[in-house]
């Protein structure tokens, strides 16, 4: 059955007898093109943000234009810092940071950082934070006028701050007060970046919904820590830290696919992404669109990859990425043993 | 810069706890300039997560006498897991090389400090000599004057020390317990030399343990002299983004953390923040 490659998505999803798994790829020619709150990245696959710095760090490795989307280093209203070092630490199959969200401010990212993002194919996906609703309003207030920003991604999960961050993405009543403030001020698509240091995340998630958040992030770091046994002193200057990497990745996926059955709005996941398959996982638990993070750390072609991965498979099974999205089989307990692997 | 899957032509074992990785990687050797560094990716283990920095020790033209350097070395020390997969390479082994890296020792007004300085003072500890060895080459190739002083643990700590004969004047060798040259710390017979002449002017060049480029930094000052350290952190990415080496240098204001890749590892000594309480554990 022939498909059209400009068709909108949501018709094509309404036609799964399009797609034979059994069929040779032949011409068919997916869409990997996926829209969030109203804005179409030309693929599904972001850099995470305070991993991938404002992009041009990278512009000499990869091409850039081949990216769907980059979500910047955390910018808040004012310059920060950051935290004494040391301030990162390996672990298994992970790492531990804690950064402080040092960031130039919002005024000097419009001046010095946007120019060169606003000249990409690739999205533009700027992290705000801030120590108090007012701050993440002031933040989103100077972004406004930033000319090629396509959305804001509040981030209410930033483990290593004293306030702010995550004291915020831990309470169901502040979450709504920062996100509807933080909505009320954007001019842009809101996205709201969950920390999955929460005992139910899909509390967090409504209650960011329900304030108006037009698509979630998740997930942030996990909280972790580790020790010098002979020193008896905390590896990070900050005691605790935010843990990311493969180590993350499973937990970060159940979080996605529980999240993902409990709100409308789109899921971009992430969390230890670092393979194709990674991403293919996100994105059949219900994310429309995911992130690279650590990865790009070590391996700065890894989301460039894997945009050629999730191509490659769309083309064998014969589906569109959104096709994909949300695509998980659970066979139910009274069916018989399932017959196809 | 660039980053590409090279390979090892040989890993000498130097000791029972050192060794000399050359990696085939003609044109990030051609780039490398003295002081910087490389981002290490061993290949093909799930051993180790990130890329470890290693400072460029030297590069080599391979045996054809055609052209300009065409080996990357690196000297390291096994001081954990990275470094023991590293000690493992064998030749054709593949390795992700990301090189070079940092602004090493061509700071600003680096070349005049060592022009109006009667000499260049080099001060090593332990595997911190691997920053030294090709700043050493280009200032007696320059015509400085230069001497060596040299800190380790042990006799065994003090590898590569021979590569430095033929661009200085003398290597003053120190092992805190004695086994070669004289006992102690390094800043020991350093600080002789720079109360021997309080009317010569020396620019100093110093990588190791933190502590130790502290207390040079301490005698740099007592003294007078201009001393740039090549400072060493753990690193996440070596591009600038993760902002995981920062240290803290002075600048604006009260001062401000600059990322040990990208504005270092080369910093001039007094601009940095030695504050005891953000010892970088490494």
């Amino acid at each position: 059955m022939p498909t059209v490659r400009d068709q909108k998505a949501k018709v094509v999803s309404d036609e799964p007898a399009a797609r034979d798994n059994s069929q040779p790829a032949g011409d068919f020619e997916p869409s990997i093109e996926v829209e969030i709150a109203g804005v179409r990245f030309q693929n599904p696959v972001l850099t995470a943000s305070g991993t991938f710095g404002y992009g041009q760090e990278f512009a000499h490795l990869i091409d850039l234009n081949r990216l769907g989307g980059i979500c910047v280093k955390g910018i808040s209203a004012a310059p920060m810092p950051g935290n004494p070092p040391p301030r990162i630490y390996e672990t298994d199959s992970g790492m531990l940071n804690a950064i402080g969200l040092q960031n130039v401010g919002a005024k000097r990212f419009l001046e010095e950082k946007l120019p060169f993002l606003r000249t990409l194919r690739a999205r533009t996906v700027v992290n705000v934070f801030g120590y108090t609703t007012e701050d993440y309003v002031r933040c989103i207030e100077i972004l406004n006028d930033g000319d090629g920003i396509d959305a804001y991604e509040l981030n209410i999960s930033c483990p290593n701050t004293r306030c702010g961050g995550m004291v915020y993405g831990n309470d169901p009543k502040l979450t709504e007060e920062v996100v509807a403030a933080s909505k009320r001020a954007a001019r842009l698509p809101l996205w709201v970046k969950l920390s999955p240091n929460v005992t139910d995340i899909t509390v967090l998630a409504r209650a960011a919904e329900n304030a108006g958040a037009d698509a979630l992030s998740l997930v942030n770091t996990f909280v972790g820590m580790a020790i010098d046994v002979e020193t008896r002193t905390p590896r990070i200057s900050n005691v605790t830290a935010g843990l990311s990497g493969p180590a993350i990745k499973p937990i970060a996926l159940r979080m996605v696919y529980q999240t993902a059955r409990a709100v409308r709005i789109p899921i971009i996941g992430l969390g230890g992404i670092a393979t194709t398959e990674d991403a293919l996982e996100f994105l059949i638990a219900g994310a429309r669109a995911v992130q690279v993070g650590t990865a790009n750390f070590y391996a700065p072609d890894t989301s460039i990859k894997i945009v050629e991965g999730i191509r490659t498979y769309c083309r064998r099974k014969r589906l569109h990425v959104d096709d994909l999205v949300g695509s998980l089989q659970v066979p139910t307990p009274n069916v018989e043993k399932a017959t196809e692997y | 810069m660039d980053d590409q899957v090279v390979a090892v032509i040989e890993n000498k074992p130097l000791g029972s706890s050192y060794g000399l990785l050359s990696l085939d990687a003609a044109r990030q050797a051609q780039a490398a300039r003295p002081g910087q560094f490389a981002m290490v990716r061993i290949l093909g283990t799930g051993g180790v997560l990130l890329r470890r920095p290693m400072s460029i020790y030297d590069v080599k033209p391979d045996a054809a006498p055609h052209s300009g350097p065409r080996l990357i070395q690196l000297l390291y020390k096994v001081v954990g897991r990275g470094t023991r997969l590293m000690a493992g390479l064998k030749p054709g082994d593949p390795v992700a090389l990301l090189a070079p890296l940092g602004h090493g020792f061509f700071v600003e007004d680096y070349l005049e400090q060592a022009e109006q300085a009667d000499e260049v003072l080099h001060v090593a500890g332990g595997i911190g000599i691997a920053a030294l060895l090709m700043a050493a080459r280009e200032l007696a190739e320059k015509g400085f004057k230069q001497r060596l002083f040299f800190g380790g643990r042990s006799r065994g700590d003090l590898v590569g020390a021979v590569d430095f004969r033929p661009y200085l004047r003398q290597i003053v060798v120190v092992t805190e317990d004695g086994s070669c040259g004289c006992r102690g710390y390094v800043t020991g017979p350093l600080e002789d030399h720079l109360a021997r002449y309080p009317d010569r002017r020396f620019l100093l060049l110093a990588c190791g343990p933190w502590a130790m480029l502290q207390a040079t930094a301490e005698l740099a000052g007592r003294y007078g002299h201009r001393l740039l350290v090549s400072m060493e952190n753990r690193m996440g990415c070596g591009l600038g983004v993760c902002l995981g080496c920062c240290i803290r240098v002075e600048g604006e204001g009260h001062g401000a953390y600059q990322r040990v890749c990208t504005e270092g590892p080369v910093f001039w000594a007094d601009k940095v923040v030695w504050e005891r309480g953000t010892l970088p554990i490494t």
